[in-house]
């Protein structure tokens, strides 16, 4: 009977050693705040950013936060934004949205950060948004090209920066309605959202595809897809042809049809189309492959070094990120933390998240940056870049305007018009420090 | 060995008990632990799945990540397309992922060991990959599955700052607690009986006149219907369901957290979600302090966490399971 | 087309088989079935990338990767494995624990990698053309790098074969996993014929991530996707069959294969999950597993 008794006391025992345990872990974190406004004192702005550092997505993303940290580092060092040096706290989500929320969390509650800036990942942040959007959180120039973060009623704090791939497709099928007219289409597309806004985009443009080929985000590293995409090329032999997808697919296709010999005009699309990152993901042979091929960006190529942004983010480079090969991935990241300073000094000194948003809606158009395609921001709207330059690469992989002149497309990403203007970049910044 | 058993009324007791603690507890816990507290709660959910299925059905499955997608994307489904109550939505998750698993367990029963777990591996990798086939799936985006805050008289009764994270504690607390009042009281019944007789020896249990196959399909059913409403919980944590919620890795951090808690433990289940849960933030936190190179800092949290989990099934290989009652009733037999 | 698609089935199908092949003999030496086979592999193809990097020879740095695959596989069951067994002997806990255990090595190897080399794309470069066979005018999409590959793969089992077989090592591989007890009193040194099976299987892993690498990149986790077909494959062939692991490959890389030509690519894994389960269904312990009697 006591030997009972016993089993029973310990059973009692363990459940509550065990809910002990998860009381401890649910003290508080913070009993107080030692400043009003979370994340900003006299002396330091604190942001965060999540991002896949570890994993399968690692490779090539990773270099995002750290590029922007090091623009951050070299304004501290230059006196920071209004006397305040920013402090970026990087958190890994290994491209999983149930750890970017975990991460996001962490970084809102418990580091106090201000603002999230550059998050990655289109399911990543759709996860954090009800959270963020709660806590009335910042969450500026997110690295994804879903069109639906730039809806200002629902993502009130947001700021999208990428144009999203519908623009991108409607500027694609108006570029081929200028110059390939009657020419026969086909087109290569990850089978997922990337993929049917990209669609969805080309249908509003009136492009009509001889062949549409979908492939499975990650199977491009499969030599058999690949044959199979140029094996059903081969047979229609279109004129022109589309790649919609990531770099290391592009690279897969453009070597697929050089191994088969088939021979078409390609149009990449800005996604896959860097030179320096195919050269990274399929081998510096692979650039080469590049050559004649026309592709559509907003930024300048990573390689141009007459380009004053470029050369001024290569010095960065060079100076606080040591040893990183100076590729899209650091472009994007310098040139999102560039933005970020100009936004945090559009807040002016009294630093406030409400002053931060109200800052971008009202001078965000006019930040300097090394886009050629306008800002769209407004009191209204939370688009980012608005447009596309067509380019063609040459043997080296590097990508330059067809004319010599940044010819830009802008549109949106609903059904409006796609106009062709002149790009009118702003002058960057002496020694690219934001003076606005 | 002989057990007064408690009542099953006398169980509901005791764990109401432990909720209404728990649920006055979240007065006093601040949001950030309000989410972990959920996470810990879906967590032993998902573990009790394992622990059910191969502590006590000696059966083993590498794929519960994709039978919890099972039962988010039913509830999420139910929820964004046919605008089910929050609470239907779970049920719903629950039906169908009970269905899907009761498919698995007939293949199931016919395999043994590592011929299971290839087959329940290939599912967990195989299954994310609709999503994208099927546009009413949602594609990566996912499908919405934010809940909103909590009813009125719930914010009445919690206090005030009753946030949407204190609100996901609750639901969560509760559904773990009946989730555990359930399992304890099937494992008790003849099912429970038949299920530990058939894992220990299968030729003897079925002399004895039990059906083992009938057995480990009624088991794979069940814990697929517990692993289903974690998934549910999972989605109502994160807000939406998307494939990428549910790789690969969520399965081994489940039968990980199983493993943790000593495999045949429900008890245990508890201390293995707390250390899920726990051991991001610990590396992580431990990483950032030790600082570095990006290399350092980036890998350092996998590298502690995989430390850790060797360390633990090297050294004690039966969990992390209090081990000092069993000496007390050890000390007592003995006399 | 039907030939195309068949000879790229045969070329993914050869390394499913290598990956398949080491799973197998891990198996039958140790009854565990070890997750971190892909990060072992995945290690020695990054010493096969360092030494490349020094030498600028892929053919030196070949045998050396090769090597070092065994090496590792030999040191994870000296250092690990023979702990692990030891200590986890019987219950429910016993089927899982390696599981976790391996699992764990393997995300400790890939965190180590990331420490040393970065969790970056790498080139492991061969000099052997990516570029197509071609008869008259029509290119295959199957280059002189395939063949290699499917070249390499037949040598590694031509050798495993010729051990198993003719060999008094093969003889005693063969006893220690067929019956350990009686072995060890036939005087066989079960220990040391289980780390040799350890290391055969570390090789012909490396050998598989040494092939395949220089057709795409290198990462930390750039074998994991061959780990998962691996196991399919051998589940397929029946996990005690040296045979089977290759059938088991060849099988799902060609299926696999045509699967992609003719219906879709987003479907592969779904795929060979339905293949597993109709396999299974008739077979459940694999095309060429034994048939046991009891198995409680």
């Amino acid at each position: 009977m006591l030997v009972h008794r016993r089993t029973k006391r310990g059973k009692l025992a363990i459940t509550f050693v065990a809910a002990a345990a998860l009381a401890i872990n649910a003290l508080p974190a913070h009993a107080f705040t030692a400043y009003k406004v979370d994340g900003v004192t006299p002396s330091t702005i604190t942001l965060g950013i999540t991002s896949p550092l570890t994993g399968a997505a690692a490779p090539g993303y990773n270099k995002v936060p750290y590029a922007m940290q090091a623009y951050f580092n070299y304004v501290n060092d230059n006196g920071g934004v209004n006397g305040r040096k920013i402090k970026l706290i990087i958190k890994d989500d290994a491209y999983n949205p149930v750890l970017s929320k975990s991460v996001t969390n962490d970084l809102v509650l418990q580091s106090k950060v201000f603002a999230i800036v550059g998050s990655l990942g289109t399911a990543s942040n759709e996860a954090t948004t009800r959270f963020i959007n709660d806590h009335g959180v910042p969450r500026l120039f997110i690295n994804t090209g879903y069109s639906g973060f730039a809806t200002a009623a629902k993502y009130p704090t947001t700021y999208a920066v990428l144009p999203s791939y519908v623009m991108e497709a409607k500027i694609m099928g108006q570029y081929i309605k200028d110059n390939f007219a009657g020419k026969s289409v086909a087109i290569i597309y990850q089978d997922d959202d990337f993929g049917a806004d990209a669609l969805k985009g080309f249908a509003t443009a009136g492009t009509k595809f001889l062949v549409k080929i979908p492939y499975a985000s990650g199977s491009q590293a499969d030599p058999t897809v690949v044959g199979k995409w140029i094996s059903g090329l081969a047979q229609l032999k279109p004129d022109v042809t589309i790649m919609f997808g990531v770099s290391s697919a592009t690279a897969a296709a453009l070597g697929g049809a050089y191994k088969a010999g088939f021979k078409t005009q390609w149009i990449l699309g800005s996604v896959g189309g860097d030179g320096t990152t195919i050269a990274t993901v399929a081998g510096p042979t692979a650039v080469g492959l590049l050559y004649g091929a026309i592709g559509a960006s907003f930024l300048p190529a990573p390689t141009d070094t007459t380009d004053p942004y470029i050369a001024q983010f290569q010095a960065i480079n060079t100076k606080y990120n040591a040893g990183v090969t100076f590729d899209n991935n650091v472009l994007q990241g310098m040139n999102t933390a560039m933005l970020t300073v100009e936004a945090l000094r559009a807040a002016g000194t009294n630093l406030t998240r409400a002053n931060l948003l109200k800052g971008i809606a009202k001078s965000g158009s006019t930040f300097a940056s090394a886009g050629f395609a306008p800002l769209g921001y407004s009191a209204t709207s939370h688009v980012g870049y608005n447009g596309y330059w067509f380019g063609t690469y040459g043997p080296t992989g590097a990508i330059k305007p067809i004319g010599g002149a940044y010819t830009l497309y802008t549109t949106d990403s609903g059904t409006g018009a796609v106009t062709q203007t002149v790009s009118k970049r702003p002058a960057m910044p002496a020694k690219g420090l934001p003076n606005n | 060995m002989l057990r007064r058993r408690l009542s099953p009324l006398q169980r509901a007791g005791f764990l109401a008990l432990v909720g209404i603690v728990l649920l006055v507890a979240s007065r006093f816990i601040g949001e950030l632990r309000d989410y972990q507290g959920a996470q810990v709660a879906v967590y032993i959910i998902a573990i009790s799945s394992i622990t059910l299925l191969t502590g006590y059905s000696g059966q083993i499955s590498l794929g519960h990540g994709a039978v919890m997608a099972i039962g988010g994307y039913g509830a999420a489904l139910s929820f964004s397309l046919w605008q089910f109550p929050f609470v239907i939505a779970i049920l719903f998750g629950i039906l169908v992922g009970t269905i899907a698993g009761f498919v698995l367990g007939v293949a199931a029963a016919r395999l043994s060991g590592p011929y299971l777990a290839g087959t329940t591996l290939a599912l967990a990798v195989g299954l994310p990959t609709i999503a994208d086939q099927f546009k009413v799936l949602g594609g990566e985006q996912g499908l919405n599955f934010d809940i909103g805050d909590a009813p009125s008289w719930v914010r009445k009764l919690g206090g005030s700052e009753f946030t949407q994270y204190k609100w996901f504690f609750w639901i969560a607390v509760i559904a773990a607690l009946i989730s555990l009042w359930a399992i304890t009281n099937l494992l008790h019944s003849n099912y429970g009986r038949n299920w530990r007789a058939a894992r220990n020896n299968a030729v003897a249990a079925s002399l004895a006149g039990i059906n083992v196959a009938r057995g480990k399909i009624l088991a794979f059913t069940v814990s697929s219907a517990l692993a289903s409403l974690a998934g549910a919980l999972f989605g109502l944590l994160l807000g939406i369901v998307t494939p990428t919620a549910f790789p690969l890795s969520l399965s081994f951090a489940i039968v990980t957290g199983a493993v943790l808690a000593g495999v045949s433990n429900l008890a245990g289940s508890i201390v293995g979600a707390v250390v899920l849960v726990a051991i991001p933030e610990v590396s992580g936190a431990l990483a950032t302090h030790l600082g570095g190179s990006q290399k350092v800092t980036a890998n350092l949290p996998g590298l502690v966490t995989s430390l850790l989990l060797i360390l633990v099934v090297l050294f004690m290989p039966h969990g992390l399971r209090v081990r000092r009652f069993k000496r007390v009733k050890n000390l007592i037999r003995t006399k | 087309m039907f030939i195309d698609t068949l000879l790229i089935g045969i070329s993914s199908g050869a390394i499913y088989s290598l990956m398949s092949l080491a799973l197998v003999l891990v198996w039958r030496s140790t009854r565990v079935v070890n997750f971190a086979q892909s990060g072992q592999a995945v290690l020695s193809t990054y010493i096969g990338y360092e030494i490349t990097a020094k030498t600028h020879n892929y053919w030196v740095s070949l045998p050396l990767a090769i090597l070092c695959g065994a090496l590792i596989g030999s040191l994870v069951d000296l250092l690990f494995m023979r702990l692990l067994s030891k200590r986890v002997k019987s219950g429910p806990i016993s089927e899982i624990a390696p599981v976790i255990a391996t699992l764990g090595l393997l995300g400790l190897i890939q965190s180590v990698i990331g420490l040393i080399w970065g969790n970056a794309f790498l080139q492991y470069p061969s000099p052997l053309s990516a570029k197509g066979f071609t008869f008259g005018s029509h290119t295959i999409p199957f280059s002189p790098q395939n063949l290699f590959i499917v070249l390499a793969s037949a040598v590694v089992l031509a050798i495993f074969g010729v051990i198993f077989r003719f060999t008094n090592l093969g003889l005693a591989l063969r006893a220690s996993s067929f019956a350990p007890e009686i072995a060890q009193l036939a005087g066989i040194r079960v220990s040391r014929v289980r780390n040799i099976g350890w290391s055969f299987a570390g090789a012909a892993g490396a050998v598989a991530g040494a092939v395949i690498t220089p057709t795409s990149t290198l990462s930390p986790n750039s074998l994991d996707l061959l780990f998962v077909s691996g196991f399919i494959a051998a589940v397929i062939g029946g996990l005690d069959s040296l045979v089977g692991a290759v059938v088991g490959g060849l099988v799902l890389g060609v299926s696999f294969s045509f699967i992609l030509q003719y219906i879709s690519s987003s479907v592969t894994f779904l795929a060979g999950f339905i293949i597993l389960m109709i396999v299974l269904l008739v077979r459940p312990r694999g095309i060429f597993g034994k048939r046991v009697g009891r198995n409680a």
